[in-house]
């Protein structure tokens, strides 16, 4: 178990040659999800609590469902998966082979493979009478907020027009 | 260099090799483009959390939003692209015919 963020990794590559090999978009999007577990499994195992809730709110849950939708809306009647056809099943197996070469390689390498990922653990306030505790990846984001308010102010500016800007691109002509 | 990170920019640069390369379909590469953005959001959240830099979390957030805004955008072009032609394969976007 001293090496499960490292296999957590190499899963996350196997799931990325999944959809960049190319098969049709619906396996594609498939693919991509069972990838955005595997990496916020990763961001959990480092100690990012709240970043990794916001991957799977946000990412997983918002647009995974927006792609899967819109994919249904734009496929072919008979749908390309990994086994049916030599290029993306080509592409498929030279992937996971290149990421098991580079595992074994870098594995007889013979240096230390987790030391070097401490996780953040619970930073203690000590604030007279009592303590506090904080975690800090949901502090550090909710510092958005406060010095980051001119970023939020033209972030959501941004967003607001990015959304005139798909109204007017779907309306065409 | 722990191992861990080059998987993970290992798996930046297999989307980004997967979003360059077309086969059929148009959102495939929207699928790798998204593929890229996820792995820099888990690069990023990692480093603010083993530097112990909190304050660095602010970046992967406003990248995914802008990554949502984006893939909104490519998607709103897919959609009139498929209103167009039906499907959204690549070889029907001849209009430049060269």
């Amino acid at each position: 178990m001293a090496y499960v963020l490292f296999t957590l990794s190499v899963l996350l590559v196997m799931g990325f040659v999944g959809f960049s090999s190319k098969p049709s978009p619906i396996y594609g999007g498939l693919a991509l999800i069972v990838s955005g577990v595997v990496g916020c499994v990763i961001v959990l195992n480092c100690g990012g609590v709240y970043m990794g809730l916001v991957m799977f709110l946000v990412y997983l849950g918002g647009m995974m469902v927006v792609f899967g939708y819109t994919t249904a809306m734009a496929i072919e009647e008979y749908p390309e998966t990994w086994g049916s056809g030599l290029e993306v099943l080509g592409g498929l197996l030279v992937g996971l082979m290149m990421e098991v070469v580079l595992v074994l390689w870098v594995l007889s390498l013979d240096e230390t493979v987790v030391v070097s990922f401490s996780d953040t653990g619970d930073w203690v306030i000590f604030e007279g009478e009592g303590s506090g505790l904080i975690r800090g990846d949901s502090i550090g984001a909710g510092a958005l907020y406060d010095y980051g308010r001119w970023l939020v102010v033209v972030a959501g500016w941004t967003l607001f027009v990015g959304v005139y800007i798909v109204i007017e691109i779907v309306r065409g002509n | 260099m722990t191992p861990t990170y080059m998987n993970i920019m290992l798996a930046f640069t297999i989307s980004l090799l997967g979003m360059l390369t077309y086969r059929s379909h148009l959102v495939a590469s929207l699928l790798c483009l998204e593929g890229m953005m996820m792995s820099l959001f888990i690069m990023a959240t990692l480093t603010a959390s083993n530097t112990h830099f909190p304050l660095a979390n602010i970046m992967p957030i406003i990248l995914l939003v802008f990554a949502a805004c984006e893939t909104a955008v490519g998607l709103a072009l897919l959609i009139s692209i498929s209103n167009t032609y039906g499907l959204d394969y690549v070889h029907n976007l001849n209009l430049l015919q060269c």
